[in-house]
């Protein structure tokens, strides 16, 4: 009976290095470029890195972790990245009021959410397929729209000024994009992990039978689980346009696969390698770090996409691999 | 008269086997001669389909050998098995829904043409007619989907498949259960004529008369022990029955004080095309009312009907005065219908969501301020019914599947215990439930019916069943064909009810 508690014991300590795996790879990473990577440390760096690379990707990836969650995926959030943005500027160019522009953005995105949720709730096409068909559709969507795929530029002039404060203007100090993505990761680790509809896609995502004989709404929850990863990347199409002043067609999808691969890292972080909110921003946090110390190190930039899976398999394989011990 | 070799196919001698500490089959030993149908009767849990899976080669036996065709071996393989000739018919083992007749028939074992790596498609489609019509007098075309077939069509391209192998043994396990009569009484004739050809049938069922019927000998298998084999001749389906039955079961139920109050829940006139025919009943608070019936009679779509998950075309339910409902799962949880299904673990509990996340998952609305859960209300909730229940478990914090499958079917109930539902749909609660577990199981369902709770209880295990109802509703082929008290019935009689062999047993009883 000795051995009981002490293994248990051992079994936590098991669990606990598993989980360390994430947070162990980003201080590696940062320690190594600070050491090979002249100029890495410096504080401008760093704040693009936060800027430029974690802003956008983390929106992204915490709307790629609700689907995630609820067993899904949604191959689709560049599209409604896309689809929020051109709405976005259509109106801006319309000359119709900011908010109103940014409403029809949200609403934008909205509409490739509500595509999934009726493939996937209504018609119960997996997530997977159906969101690879939005994706398809979205893409011929915007070249339709756009001649061919011609980018969709605001002359400078013509833009009114409350505009740029969402993408280039500062508050306390603080770029108003990262206020922005902070907000958002904010409102999303409570939803996921503190309220009841979080609970419910957890449940889903574990096991969806169990939430339908449960006497719960399974398609009403699959539903609002896809509208709102839309909504969420409809938030980044917003800010990036607002950053970048043009809407670029097919661009959101740049974001997909990192998405993907941070929302997959942060389940390490998970006790039970459940999808979480902290875990995907701290897996957003390393791929940024990374693609810019690889940069930042001269490296070719062809190279940065290797050194991004190889990291991906590392944390994996490290978590994985001292849970089975 | 059959004429009827002496000679042995099967043999098996002294097999043991037991699953974790549970004894499935002790000292069985038992001989299958060469051109019989040999059937094999047991009620669940007594070992039928462990032997089988044993003759499969899916299970290896803890002690003793099988001999087939005089050649003994300690284990078998279900390669090996498929290269002595023997072959298996299952309306379980299904047949690949997206296949066509032709890939299912030859799957693995597709003819090429000579000499090049490409499927001989015209050999195929010759070979496959040749048995059909052999066997069938019928013609599916190869092309066909099986997804487009009917359930007996599908038994038959899988009795082909076997005979495409030119077999010696074949085993039938309940091949009879989702067949209508006419298709019943048409395989029974092409079991006789494999039998004249001389291959040797093992047939499983639970329908005595069909045993009575078809059989030449018979064998009994009860709690994992072989009881007896007997020539048909020299028995009856009551004795069968009488050797099938447990007698020897302890006083595992609870006395309840039997009062059962207002009607709570009624069904009427309730009918759905192949499944079930004009059910109709109700149920009293304070009651514990017994379902019960065949793979197939019925019982277990009307269950999953009264919580919405299936539909029916006719008939009403009604809950208390409350107007009769569109069924969905939403809808019945909502009028305090509660299910414990019996797919434990894939319906039932989440196994990788812990103790306090189960117990509280049909009943969150009551532990959510804002939208938000409320932590601490959730655990005191989930701590109230682990020690209510007596789960065993680390934690409220621990995922259910660490926990046993007694207590996670305890979990399982807590959740509509934590949604205070009313009435009590529970789908076979007992099955892989240690014994201590089910005694708790049953003084639960006790003190729920004394509360005023109405419940139902699905069961194929029959002491179960008349231990702990106060009535039965025995359902056979669609139709709820008796209804008894259940302080008034013997198991006996009971199983004679269930299998259809009634007037047999009433004769000598």
């Amino acid at each position: 009976m000795s051995a009981v508690p002490a293994l248990g014991a051992e079994r936590r300590l098991v669990e606990a290095a598993s989980r360390l795996a994430l947070p162990v790879a980003l201080v590696a990473v940062f320690l190594l470029f600070s050491a090979l990577a002249p100029g890495f440390l410096a504080a401008a760096n760093l704040q693009s890195v936060l800027v430029n690379n974690f802003t956008l990707l983390s929106i992204v990836a915490v709307a790629m972790t609700f689907a995630v969650s609820a067993g899904g995926i949604d191959l689709s959030v560049g599209t409604a990245v896309d689809f929020a943005s051109f709405a976005f500027v259509s109106l801006v160019l319309a000359g119709q009021p900011v908010p109103l522009a940014l409403a029809a953005g949200l609403g934008g995105g909205a509409v490739v959410g509500l595509f999934n949720a009726v493939l996937i709730a209504g018609i119960g096409i997996s997530p997977f397929l159906a969101t690879l068909g939005t994706l398809f559709i979205g893409r011929s969507v915007q070249q339709l729209l756009t001649n061919g795929g011609n980018p969709v530029y605001l002359p400078p002039a013509g833009v009114p000024e409350s505009f740029h404060l969402l993408g280039r203007g500062s508050l306390a100090g603080l770029p108003v994009p990262l206020l922005i993505a902070a907000l958002v990761i904010a409102l999303a680790a409570v939803i996921l992990a503190r309220s009841r509809f979080g609970r419910v896609v957890t449940a889903v995502g574990i096991e969806a039978e169990v939430v339908r004989y449960s006497g719960l709404p399974l398609k009403a929850h699959l539903a609002a689980t896809y509208v709102l990863v839309a909504l969420i990347a409809a938030v980044a199409g917003l800010v990036l346009t607002s950053t970048v002043t043009v809407y670029i067609p097919n661009s959101g999808n740049a974001f997909l696969l990192n998405a993907i691969g941070a929302a997959f890292i942060g389940t390490t972080l998970h006790r039970h390698g459940r999808p979480n909110i902290a875990g995907t921003v701290l897996g957003v946090l390393l791929l940024s770090l990374v693609a810019n110390g690889l940069l930042m190190s001269g490296l070719n930039f062809y190279w940065q996409q290797v050194g991004t899976g190889l990291l991906i398999f590392t944390v994996l394989a490290l978590s994985f691999a001292s849970r089975k011990v | 008269m059959i004429q009827q070799s002496t000679q042995p196919i099967i043999h098996f001698q002294g097999i043991e086997k037991s699953f974790g500490g549970a004894k499935a089959l002790s000292d069985v030993s038992l001989t299958v001669h060469r051109g019989t149908v040999h059937g094999l009767v047991g009620q669940n849990g007594a070992g039928k389909s462990t032997l089988i899976k044993l003759l499969a080669g899916l299970h290896r036996p803890d002690a003793g050998q099988v001999e087939i065709d005089g050649e003994a071996y300690d284990h078998l393989t279900p390669h090996l098995v498929e290269s002595l000739g023997i072959h298996f018919i299952h309306q379980d083992r299904l047949l690949v829904p997206s296949f066509t007749v032709g890939e299912a028939l030859f799957l693995g074992r597709e003819p090429r043409i000579p000499g090049t790596p490409f499927l001989d498609r015209r050999q195929m489609q010759r070979r496959a007619q040749e048995v059909l019509q052999r066997y069938f007098g019928l013609s599916l075309p190869n092309s066909a989907l099986i997804s487009q077939l009917s359930t007996a069509e599908k038994q038959i391209v899988q009795i082909t498949r076997a005979l495409l192998d030119r077999p010696k043994i074949l085993v039938f396990d309940e091949p009879t259960a989702a067949l209508v009569k006419r298709e019943a009484d048409l395989l029974f004739t092409l079991i006789r004529r494999l039998r004249d050809e001389g291959i040797t049938i093992l047939y499983i069922s639970h329908y005595l008369q069909e045993i009575e019927a078809l059989c030449d000998v018979v064998t009994v298998l009860r709690n994992g022990r072989h009881v007896a084999t007997k020539p048909i001749a020299e028995t009856s389906a009551a004795e069968i029955a009488g050797l099938m039955v447990n007698r020897d079961i302890g006083d595992l139920f609870p006395i309840r004080e039997k009062s059962p109050g207002a009607a709570l829940l009624t069904v009427e006139g309730l009918s759905a095309t192949g499944r079930y025919r004009n059910v109709g009943f109700t149920l009293y608070r304070g009651e514990v009312l017994g379902l019960t019936g065949l793979l197939g009679s019925g019982a277990k779509d009307v269950l999953r009907t009264l919580f919405g998950l299936e539909t029916a075309e006719e008939g009403t339910v009604t809950v208390a005065e409350q107007a009769p409902w569109r069924a969905s799962p939403v809808q019945a949880a909502r009028r305090k219908l509660a299910l414990v299904p019996e797919d434990r673990r894939r319906h039932g509990v989440a196994l990788d969501l812990s103790v306090s996340e189960n117990t509280t998952l049909a009943s969150l609305p009551r532990f959510t301020r804002l939208g938000l859960v409320d932590r601490a209300s959730e655990a005191a909730e989930a701590d109230r019914l682990i020690t209510r229940l007596q789960i065993k478990t680390a934690g409220r914090e621990a995922l259910l599947r660490t926990l046993s499958g007694g207590n996670q079917q305890k979990v399982a109930i807590a959740k509509w215990l934590s949604r205070h539902s009313d009435i009590y749909l529970l789908d076979e609660p007992t099955v892989g439930v240690d014994i201590a577990a089910k005694v708790e199981i049953y003084a639960l369902i006790a003190e729920l019916a004394e509360k005023g709770a109405g419940i139902i209880v699905l069961s194929s295990d029959l002491p179960e069943l008349i231990g702990l109802t106060d009535r039965i509703l025995i359902f056979f082929r669609g139709e709820i064909a008796r209804e008894v008290v259940s302080d008034t019935i013997t198991e006996d009689a009971l199983l004679a009810e269930v299998t259809g062999s009634s007037e047999a047993t009433r004769y000598v009883g």
